[in-house]
């Protein structure tokens, strides 16, 4: 008797949920075991990270806002990312790209801010951000069809390009800077909230919805139509299971390569003037490692649009979660948010392998039994 | 300081500074050699060296540190490999998900042991601390100006220098290195000529991940052990993964790469000492910004990477071919 894997070419829906809820409640379990050890009570953790804290608190709305806040970006890059990968492309630039996102969102907003209605400025912020980071995204495509450059490896090279540039702007002193404030003898970033902030929508009570978050909604749904029923997206699932093929049909690869890998950037910039539209001011740490994360949601969510919502606003929650519950349970380190994060996306790639693939058991001839 | 005394010390920093990018990238080649890219470096390195700082301190034993660091970040690799060898989970997501997890059980455990008042400090533990000191080679270190610098160190820098060689030799020159190579350049092609294709990089992913934990342990060593608002590797690792493709996936040459980078790394933070010691040549080394230097690495990386490509279409490159592939039988 012998283990087989093999191949399977169908995996029910249910089973499927079925393997991932497990991943997730499994990952939860390890925390718990984690929580134990420290001699914290789980279920008291988990309901706090779950609720973020916002349970029987005044302030609770303002918590929500920041998670908001925090989910925005997180999800607009996971959409942009599975543009990418759902063509194999590996686009690992996103840190990079939402950085040069940024800096072309800022610089908009000081240079042209002043002079125009807000409005004109934000749109202006948002065409500059994605301009600017779909060509950083652009370089490494074009690359790539050209020398066949691993993409993997050259957008992690460009994302430290990226940062060390904004840690260059955000730590020099000039006159040419002007994205710190002047009358300060420390390098301090300036605050633009004044000439461009996303307006929120008053929901009657204390909590604004931030119009950033219904865009992204928004831009979602045009992502997924744009996917699924577009021949451009039709162009880009050819290519993700065989370039070859899709070079057989006639489709010019490189050209669409090149238009998705600049598409996806873009949206990755987007993201980024949505962040600074909302913060009015840059931060070395702006990307709040999005790209990263992004990277992992995208992964988490298998790359289907709607998924990719939900998996980031767990994501989020993970994060929030652990920081809010940081103020009750001193002991636990905000990093545990990490740790579950990790914990949950490995238990999922298990999952994924079980709807993969079927474990059968042979015979000692090979004779494949069931 | 007299001005030789500035060149002196500006060598002997490079490797006392470096040294773990070294061993990250050393065992990084031996990872990528059997067809993995682990972008889990970061974290393989944060884990090796938390664990290894902890237990080396609470044992006082140098040498438990150094096990304890190698075994777990072989854990890492372990995992790594059961989920990308075993079950066919995509390389990038899971090196990636490696260095979040693996930096966020730094921090946690870091944290933890410091909410607790329990975090070790290392001067307090004589055989570390004297364990770490440099040790001169005899003779060597005599030579005027260079001898401290290069022949003047501790035991973890001569160790790393020695992997580095052993690592080259057993890859160029050893049996199993050439099956290794085979497995990552076509593992189809080795599985039919009868080589366990699964057990090399089962075997050689824990290896990797195991030297690459040395080297964040060291980090912890270097820096006496204080825990800060900063990761003790600090961006190591990804410097790590860009250093294997400057030294082409060459042990040997990963020795003059660390050297290459090293330099650029010593030069931000000696630079402005190279200046004031010699104002007439090297004065304007004092008005390079910072960033340059870190961003250099990076830089120097991207156009390596670029050149290699295009010579890759002519062969010459030590890029194994199947990186990144995952190899299922099956579909052979």
């Amino acid at each position: 008797m012998g283990l087989r894997i093999t191949k399977r070419n169908h995996c029910p829906l249910w089973q499927k949920i079925v393997f991932y809820a497990a991943a997730i409640v499994i990952a939860l379990l390890i925390g718990a075991v984690i929580l134990i050890s420290i001699g914290v009570n789980p279920l008291d953790y988990y309901y706090q990270m779950f609720t973020m804290g916002t349970v029987g608190n005044r302030i609770g709305y303002k918590t929500f806002m920041n998670y908001l806040n925090d989910f925005v970006p997180l999800a607009l890059t996971a959409v942009a990312l599975s543009l990418a990968f759902k063509m194999k492309f590996w686009n690992i630039g996103g840190e990079g790209q939402f950085i040069m996102g940024a800096i072309g969102a800022a610089t908009v907003a000081f240079q042209v801010g002043p002079y125009t209605p807000m409005w004109i400025t934000l749109i202006l912020m948002c065409l500059a951000a994605m301009l600017l980071a779909g060509l950083y995204g652009l370089l490494a495509a074009w690359l790539k069809v050209k020398f066949n450059t691993n993409e993997t490896l050259m957008t992690l090279m460009l994302n430290y390009v990226a940062l060390y540039i904004l840690t260059f702007i955000a730590d020099t002193k000039a006159d040419w800077n002007f994205f710190l404030q002047e009358q300060s003898t420390r390098p301090v970033f300036k605050d633009f909230s004044e000439f461009a902030a996303f307006p929120a929508i008053p929901t009657g009570g204390k909590f604004e919805l931030n119009i950033c978050v219904i865009l992204t909604l928004i831009i979602g749904a045009l992502v997924y139509i744009y996917l699924k029923y577009t021949k451009h997206g039709y162009e880009i699932g050819v290519i993700g299971d065989s370039a070859n093929t899709a070079r057989y049909a006639g489709m010019k690869v490189n050209r669409i390569v090149l238009r998705t890998v600049f598409f996806s950037a873009a949206l990755i910039g987007l993201a980024a003037a949505f962040k600074v539209g909302t913060t009015g001011v840059l931060s070395t740490t702006i990307t709040n490692d999005v790209g990263w994360t992004g990277i992992i949601v995208a992964w988490l969510a298998q790359l289907s649009t709607p998924i990719i919502f939900v998996a980031s606003a767990l994501i989020s929650i993970l994060g929030c979660g652990c920081t809010e519950a940081n103020a009750s349970f001193g002991q636990v380190s905000a990093d545990f948010a990490d740790i579950l994060q990790g914990a949950i996306l490995f238990l999922v790639l298990v999952a994924d392998f079980f709807t993969r693939f079927a474990i059968t058991r042979t015979k000692k001839g090979g004779k494949v039994n069931g | 300081m007299d001005k030789l005394g500035v060149i002196t010390s500006f060598i002997h920093n490079i490797l006392v500074f470096n040294i773990p990018l070294l061993y990250g990238t050393v065992g990084e080649i031996i990872v990528e050699k059997s067809g993995s890219l682990n972008l889990g470096v970061e974290g393989t390195m944060a884990v090796g060296a938390i664990f290894g700082y902890i237990v080396g301190c609470f044992t006082n034993n140098l040498l438990v540190g150094i096990l304890v660091a190698f075994l777990a970040s072989a854990l890492c690799g372990l995992l790594f490999a059961a989920l990308t060898v075993s079950l066919q989970a995509n390389q990038n997501i899971t090196g990636l998900t490696m260095s979040i997890f693996g930096v966020g059980v730094y921090f946690f455990l870091g944290r933890t042991l410091r909410a607790a008042d329990a975090w070790p400090m290392m001067n307090d533990y004589e055989n570390i601390k004297n364990g770490f000191a440099d040790i001169p080679i005899p003779g060597l270190s005599e030579i005027p100006v260079v001898g401290h610098g290069f022949f003047n160190h501790n035991i973890l820098i001569y160790l790393g220098i020695a992997i580095a060689i052993a690592a080259w030799w057993y890859l160029k020159h050893s049996k199993p290195g050439l099956r290794l190579r085979a497995v990552g350049e076509n593992p189809g092609a080795a599985d039919s000529v009868g080589i366990n294709v699964k057990r090399m990089k089962y075997l050689h992913i824990c290896l990797g991940c195991g030297i690459m934990g040395i080297g964040g342990y060291y980090m912890g060593l270097n820096m006496t052990g204080s825990f800060n608002s900063e990761c003790w590797i600090n961006g190591y690792g990804w410097i790590a993964v860009a250093l294997v493709i400057f030294a082409n996936w060459n042990p040997a040459l990963a020795i003059v790469g660390t050297f290459v980078f090293g330099f650029f790394n010593t030069l931000r933070v000696s630079g402005s000492s190279l200046a004031a010691a010699f104002p007439e040549v090297l004065g304007w080394l004092a008005h390079i910004p910072t960033q340059l230097y870190q961003a250099l690495p990076f830089i120097i990386t991207a156009v390596v990477l670029v050149i290699s490509s295009i010579r890759n279409k002519r062969g010459g490159s030590g890029l194994p071919a199947a990186l990144g592939a995952n190899y299922f039988r099956e579909e052979r």
